[in-house]
């Protein structure tokens, strides 16, 4: 048997081993985001359900050595989320803006996407007014709409039936923190049954 | 080994599927390890994924994502700048003293904090974690220095703690940059070196 001879009897093989990994490394990227124990929506909605603050906004606590909710998270920024759940209605996410103080809201799908962002910037006319629904959710309100009235809210059409809001406001001094905990706290999640058909 | 001459192929496909599979998570492993998938933007030692804060977050980033369980900034509403290394290139130390000084790109709003290397908070009781564009103390020309290090310092001062590594943060609110093209390193903030304990 010479080199080449012993090269071609183990190619496939080797050929094989590659694609095995191959497969195992695009499946496991693939699939972390619903496996991960401790994504962002797990760490959020246990701790919703601990404060006993479903489908409210709740203010996270100041991030602590070793027991931050969220990672990464800003520490002159104080973030409000709330943890929401489209089987059970639409989510209504209003509240005024001041244009002045730096103020973030972002949609997360459960998978981590973010679907849906906006800054008091571009708030319209120093208000926030969301509702955010399911495809067949959003239609319906749509429908019940009268012919050729403008609807007021902003709707937002959701990928996902769970996921979560985070808001983010900053303190730009440190003796600014209650004032943008207060500007947080103004901005409301809240249900929303679908119009009567 | 003539006695196993009729099972040699089974034992190839069994030592071919561990070898692949234990191959195909080692790659996963390193995937996750190094960033968050494609596109960093770096500027000088800041690191910032801006298409992790976007709807079209590729599979990669969205592993790292779930795994690390942040809740990342959207694009729209600004860039989250990393350094885990100083301008010179070198790992950032929590025995050596820093300062970090100005320009800062054009934006809304900026804080430079520090944070331990997984995202989570500083272990520095009763100390200050961060300042931001309207809370730092500037010179008259509006140029500024925040001091990192163990020991107290005159102005502004950050300190790692105790840990030796840690990451400088640098948070750009409602910022005009366009990730797409490469910003200049210049009008970044510097992190220089003064000396080790």
């Amino acid at each position: 048997m010479t080199i080449p001879d012993r090269f071609l009897v183990y190619l496939p093989w080797a050929i094989a081993t590659l694609l095995i990994a191959a497969i195992v490394h695009v499946v496991s990227i693939l699939l972390m985001p619903t496996l991960a124990p401790r994504d962002a929506f797990a760490r959020l909605s246990a701790y919703a359900t601990a404060a006993k603050a479903d489908e409210k906004l709740f203010v996270l606590p100041a991030p602590a050595p070793g027991a931050a909710v969220l990672p990464y998270e800003d520490a002159s920024v104080v973030v409000g989320v709330c943890v929401y759940d489209l089987t059970k209605g639409l989510l209504r996410v209003a509240g005024p803006v001041n244009g002045e103080d730096y103020l973030a809201l972002s949609l997360h799908a459960r998978s981590g996407r973010i679907f849906h962002a906006l800054t008091d910037r571009s708030a319209i006319k120093g208000k926030i007014d969301l509702l955010v629904g399911d495809e067949r959710q959003i239609e319906s309100v749509n429908n019940a709409d009268a012919e050729g009235a403008k609807p007021l809210e902003v709707r937002v059409v959701a990928p996902m039936k769970r996921g979560f809001v985070v808001v983010r406001s900053l303190a730009k001094r440190l003796s600014d923190t209650p004032r943008a905990r207060a500007a947080l706290e103004a901005i409301s999640c809240a249900r929303q049954e679908p119009p009567k058909e | 080994m003539p006695t196993f001459e009729p099972y040699a192929n089974y034992l190839r496909a069994g030592l071919v599927v561990l070898i692949g599979v234990s191959l195909g998570f080692a790659l996963t492993l390193v995937a996750l390890r190094s960033g968050y998938g494609f596109n960093p933007l770096e500027v000088g030692p800041w690191v910032s994924w801006p298409d992790i804060g976007g709807p079209d977050v590729d599979p990669y980033a969205r592993a790292v994502i779930a795994r690390s369980g942040e809740a990342p900034l959207a694009k729209e509403q600004g860039l989250v700048f990393v350094a885990r290394v100083d301008t010179a290139g070198a790992t950032l130390d929590g025995d050596c003293d820093y300062v970090i000084t100005d320009p800062t790109p054009p934006t809304r709003f900026w804080t430079i904090d520090l944070a331990a290397p997984d995202g989570g908070a500083i272990d520095w009781p009763g100390g200050r974690r961060g300042y931001s564009s309207v809370d730092v103390v500037r010179r008259e020309s509006g140029a500024f220095e925040i001091a990192v290090s163990r020991e107290a310092r005159p102005g502004n001062w950050l300190s790692p703690g105790a840990t030796r590594r840690f990451a400088v943060v640098l948070r750009l609110y409602d910022v005009g940059l366009d990730a797409a093209a490469r910003p200049d390193a210049a009008v970044f903030p510097k992190i220089l070196r003064r000396g080790c304990a």
